[in-house]
């Protein structure tokens, strides 16, 4: 018996070898470079040298760091209740709907089949100033007589990006709640029904314990991606205006890009830190393990 | 970093999908189409980090960006190049956004590649690039007297292609702010000659554009490049400079926070939110391209833009066609009309592995005859002074006899090999106080703190 289980375990081991080997080569090497060289003054026109915890020490104080820390937080508990909510609106129609599902479909998961560059440009062409979308219909219905600044000030900037970002990526949430919803049996609706419950009690009492799983699964992703948010903002405000919609990822990308690749590192291990801090709370509240 | 969560979540994914699978017959195929193409992503991925250390064979390559038909004009000069040298040489092509450009290079350049053997620079970060011993000094190798530079624009070599008296590149291309103006609308509201300072351009604005508005709403007095990029830097110099401020005081130190400066940015932020001639979305959207469609839609009295809008200006689709002329930028009373100078220059890679051949390719470029067919198919600025005597380049170009004048008196950026991040922080506080998040005064201030740790963590 022992024997058995134990060969078993060895050729699963084998079986993750190849796995294993593709994510060292792949994630851990670069990831490992990553935080080795966060340690280090990597400018190319000065002598390259250790400085320890330097890099950490500036960013500390450094007031832009802080203004992109705050905004990919907030961006956070912005995007991912909206989309969250959204989401799960969108499941719950989708699972009741009997008649002209494949077009609701595809609504739903158009946004989400739109490479993020390009949604983020058509965002751009409904904001703009002078010919945007927004503003045509605004003046047009005579609703506004002055065109609307939308990516001009920090604020309204701020749900500009996370209106596009809710609309390109809530289809995803929403898919993966339905696939929970398929997943909880009819009966159960059934039986609730016969002791009399009502759809809302259904839904809290029922439905949502059991979505539990999978709307932590789509709170996870989300989380971590809207940290680490970068399309959207490149391409709809470059981090404008004075730095205001800087993301964290876009902050360490501007440093990459003036060739000071020690700081950037820091800046990426700080935001691979708070975001493994989001999924380790996650897991651990959610209960997500099997016990 | 953001790869590992990725692959966590990759993981995560592919473990919890035989979950969904036997849970939900509908959506599985959806799934799996989605699992298969992100394996199939990563397989391809995986082939094309593979692919690049591939073939190794010496050959000439020069790494250029820009327009597509830039590009393309670079090809046919490349392959005129092997035609009359023998030598071969491939044009590898990059995209056209400045910054993604200096990105491929530094890659490349910090990884001691063998190519590109030689690029185009943009003359902002020239300074970074020599200061990082990236590249070969023009004049160590070859006979004596191999270059003369006699022809080339005295100023733009003494401070951009000059790096601790070597010489490190040379111009290509040579840029500098201008005021484009409506010609027709300044002589229907009786001014006879484009302003000269400030004060005149915002007048003559304000005045001509509440007349216009009438007709069209959307008509504004002045546009010019707000947005938080490097133009806007070259922008705020042109305004400054003309004042007597700019980036670097006398002792050569930088220094933002002064009075000069504060008078240039708040004009800047007035003719936005005071007078009004320039759109909010100035400090949002303009860059050169949206500035130069509204101005060639006929909807500004003045634009600054760069010496390349003129031809387009002059095209048959353009609404200014014969309705506008360029002239010096305005100054401040008892300052002087300030260009800033722009542009691109050739330099050829310190881990080059065949400099004779590279260097004869950076003499065939910048040589008068591929200088005047730059000039005559790109509308390009040539490097060279004795190409805007041309006849030829003249009557297809009629401007560039007053654009040689302005090229003299062009003011470089600092050359200084962090003035990127100098820049960034700069771009980043004035666009904050033309967007009225901050004050000019607190955004200098601000900047000015800020510049002074980068200078003490990048200065040697």
């Amino acid at each position: 018996m022992l024997t058995v289980y134990r060969h078993n375990n060895l050729s699963g081991y084998i079986f993750l070898l190849p796995l294993f080997l593709f994510m060292a080569g792949f994630v851990l090497v670069p990831v490992v470079g990553t935080l080795l060289n966060s340690f280090y003054k990597d400018v190319p026109f000065l002598q390259s040298e250790f400085n320890g915890l330097d890099n950490y020490r500036s960013l500390g104080g450094d007031s832009s760091f802080w203004q992109s820390l705050r905004f990919s937080l907030l961006f956070v508990m912005a995007a991912v209740p909206l989309e969250l909510l959204l989401g799960m609106v969108f499941a719950l129609v989708l699972h009741k709907a009997t008649n002209s599902k494949a077009l609701l479909w595809a609504a739903v998961l158009i946004p989400w089949a739109i490479p993020s560059a390009v949604s983020a440009r058509i965002w751009e062409l409904i904001y703009n100033y002078n010919y945007g979308l927004a503003n045509f219909v605004l003046t047009k219905f005579g609703l506004t007589t002055e065109p609307i600044n939308w990516l001009g000030g920090s604020f309204s900037a701020f749900w500009a990006v996370t209106v596009a970002d809710v609309w390109k990526t809530t289809p995803f949430v929403a898919i993966i709640i339905l696939a929970g919803l398929q997943a909880v049996p009819d009966d159960f609706h059934e039986s609730a029904k016969i002791d009399g419950a009502g759809f809302i009690r259904r839904f809290f009492s029922l439905t949502l314990p059991l979505l539990k799983p999978v709307i932590v699964v789509a709170l996870l992703f989300r989380t971590i991606d809207s940290l680490r948010v970068f399309d959207v903002i490149y391409v709809l405000t470059g981090g404008g205006p004075g730095g205001a919609t800087s993301a964290l990822s876009l902050y360490g990308y501007e440093y990459y890009l003036i060739g000071d690749f020690g700081y950037a590192s820091t800046i990426s291990v700080v935001l691979f830190v708070i975001a493994m801090a989001l999924s380790i709370l996650y897991v651990r509240f959610s209960r997500f393990e099997r016990e | 970093m953001s790869c590992l969560s990725t692959c966590r979540i990759e993981f995560i994914l592919a473990t919890s999908q035989p979950y969904l699978y036997y849970k939900c017959r509908y959506i599985n195929s959806l799934w799996g189409c989605m699992m298969l193409f992100r394996y199939i992503s990563i397989v391809i991925a995986v082939c094309l980090v593979l692919s690049c250390g591939g073939q190794k064979e010496s050959n000439l390559v020069f790494t250029v960006g820009g327009a597509p038909a830039e590009i393309d004009f670079w090809e046919e000069l490349a392959d005129e190049f092997t035609a009359e040298t023998g030598i071969k040489i491939t044009v590898n092509r990059q995209p056209t956004d400045t910054d993604q450009r200096r990105q491929g290079l530094v890659v490349a350049l910090k990884a001691e590649s063998s190519d590109p053997d030689i690029f185009l620079m943009d003359v902002a970060w020239v300074a970074q690039m020599a200061a990082s011993g990236w590249l070969l000094d023009l004049e160590q190798f070859g006979s004596d007297g191999s270059f003369s530079l006699e022809p080339f624009y005295r100023n733009v070599i003494e401070l951009a292609d000059r790096y601790n008296n070597k010489l490190i590149a040379l111009p290509v291309y040579v840029d500098g702010g201008l005021l484009y103006y409506r010609a027709d609308l300044l002589d229907r509201f009786g001014y006879d000659d484009p302003p000269r300072t400030w004060q005149e351009l915002i007048e003559q604005a304000v005045r001509i554009q509440a007349e216009m508005q009438d007709e069209r709403a959307d008509f504004y007095g002045y546009i010019w490049q707000g947005a938080q990029y490097e133009g806007l830097i070259c922008n705020f110099l042109e305004v400054a400079v003309s004042g007597g401020g700019g980036i670097v005081n006398q002792s050569g130190e930088i220094e933002i926070n002064t009075e000069a400066n504060l008078e240039a940015l708040r004009m800047m932020r007035a003719m936005i939110a005071d007078y009004e001639i320039s759109p909010p979305n100035t400090y949002t959207e303009f860059t050169e391209e949206e500035v130069r469609v509204l101005f060639q839609q006929g909807k500004a009295l003045f634009e600054r833009n760069w010496p390349y809008a003129y031809k387009l200006h002059r095209a048959e689709n353009s609404a200014v066609r014969d309705k506008f002329a360029i002239a010096s930028l305005p100054h401040f009373e008892g300052g002087r009309s300030v260009a800033t100078l722009g542009g691109w220059h050739i330099g050829i890679s310190r881990f080059c592995d065949l400099p004779d051949q590279a260097l004869e390719f950076v003499r065939f470029v910048t040589s008068y005859e591929t200088q005047k067919k730059l000039a005559l198919n790109l509308g390009w600025n040539p490097g060279r002074r004795d190409v805007y005597d041309d006849h030829e380049v003249l009557n297809q170009l009629p401007h560039f006899a007053q654009l040689q004048e302005i090229f003299e008196n062009a003011y470089p950026r600092p050359t200084l090999p962090y003035y990127t991040q100098v820049s960034e922080v700069m771009q980043r506080y004035l666009n904050s106080a033309l967007a009225g998040e901050m004050t000019p005064r607190d955004a200098l201030r601000k900047a000015d703190e800020e510049i002074e740790t980068i200078v003490s963590r990048y200065s040697q």
